[in-house]
């Protein structure tokens, strides 16, 4: 029964991660030859390093990118939600994001228990964020709202999320 | 002496579901509390909720509503009429038999029957904890401890037999990349029913129907 056509809203990552926005910004994802779309199944093996991302835009603009797994450590009870996986800031625009600056290195899809969404943001930047934002402390019950809060970032401009679970054991019964 | 039974009665715990509470103060009222033995209308319930019978540390009361003492011997529907707490047990008539009663019917033909099941089990699934009527609820735990053990499988052929009973098919993928990690250990019995009040258009008995 969905309500809404909009992926993101189908699939609640608008409501549980974002506030609903207008994208004005295109990004595209890829993990190796893979190409991501909202909601497809990804194997956390084909994810092992970090996706090439190509954002659209001017190279005067400065964007963020957030990677969170809102579903840490099921999806049923979220208790650690939300569990942030990557933190990019200062990417130029046009680029990808090994122009910019690493906040928080890339830690690949390791879903314990049930299907989980990895979602991956992207803000524009008002201003150079530099040195102004450090780690944060754990990795653990991140709030995407508070880190855009937190910087001014505002609304997201693109986003695009997958899901992922853990592959079974060889063994097959 | 009624302010005293109106203190004792402020000091119950919230979960007044299922309280047979009229009884014991009654018993008190009544020349020799400690010889009754009444029977208790929920020791049927599979849900462990105690029922705290005859507690004597209750003052006598008068007055506080008449009382005819025939009526409150060994009848276990006998509402009370004081403060608006309600026995959970919904008023149905019940027989103290079940012989030979192996389907619950629900009042519908069989494939109505089937797809309100089905209905029901996909939403608590979906949803986790579910407001039903009592008999639905009783009803549904066979088919949901059933698509559980498909999932505990984990075979390429119970999730098909799966999709084939659930109505949505991403709740099949999640729950079977769910349910091994979370009943595992458990040997059956993955569901829970709590009693609350009637609804109100009907009167119909509720429950709530979770997932353990």
């Amino acid at each position: 029964m969905a309500a809404s056509v909009d992926p993101l809203v189908v699939g609640r990552v608008i409501g549980d991660v974002l506030d609903m926005f207008i994208p004005t910004a295109n990004m595209s994802v890829y993990f190796g030859p893979k190409h991501i779309t909202n909601g497809c199944e990804i194997k956390p093996s084909t994810a092992l390093n970090p996706p090439k991302v190509n954002i659209s835009g001017h190279s005067d603009e400065l964007y963020t990118l957030v990677m969170t797994d809102p579903d840490a450590p099921s999806p049923s009870e979220p208790n650690m939600r939300e569990w942030v996986h990557w933190i990019v800031v200062d990417i130029p625009g046009g680029t990808n994001p090994s122009k910019g600056q690493e906040i928080l290195p890339y830690m690949e899809p390791r879903p314990p228990v049930g299907i989980h969404r990895y979602i991956l943001v992207l803000f524009r930047q008002n201003s150079p964020v530099g040195l102004m934002v450090q780690q944060p402390p754990s990795r653990a019950n991140f709030s995407t709202r508070m880190f855009a809060g937190h910087l001014d970032l505002g609304l997201p401009v693109a986003t695009v999320y997958f899901n992922a679970q853990k592959e079974p054991a060889s063994r097959r019964r | 002496m009624a302010i005293p039974v109106s203190m004792a009665m402020a000091t119950t715990p919230t979960d007044s579901v299922s309280r047979v509470w009229s009884m014991s103060s009654l018993k008190s009222a009544l020349p020799s509390p400690s010889s009754f033995r009444l029977p208790s209308s929920s020791s049927r319930r599979p849900v462990t909720l105690r029922l705290p019978i005859s507690s004597p540390s209750l003052p006598s009361f008068s007055g506080l509503s008449p009382v005819n003492p025939l009526l409150s011997i060994g009848l276990p529907d006998w509402q009370s009429f004081e403060n608006g707490f309600k026995i959970v047990d919904g008023g149905g008539r019940v027989y103290a038999m079940r012989h030979g009663r192996r389907v619950p019917k629900l009042n519908r033909p069989p494939d109505q029957r089937k797809a309100l099941l089905r209905g029901l089990t996909t939403q608590l699934l979906k949803h986790g904890r579910i407001k039903t009527t009592r008999a639905r609820a009783s009803a549904m735990r066979k088919f949901v401890d059933k698509m559980i053990t498909l999932a505990k499988d984990g075979s390429l052929h119970k999730r098909r037999q799966a999709l084939g009973f659930i109505y949505e098919k991403q709740i099949v993928h999640a729950l079977f990349a769910e349910v091994p990690d979370r009943y595992g250990e458990r040997n059956g019995g993955y569901t829970r029913i709590i009693r609350t009040l009637p609804r109100r258009g009907d009167n119909a008995p509720m429950a709530y129907i979770e997932l353990v």
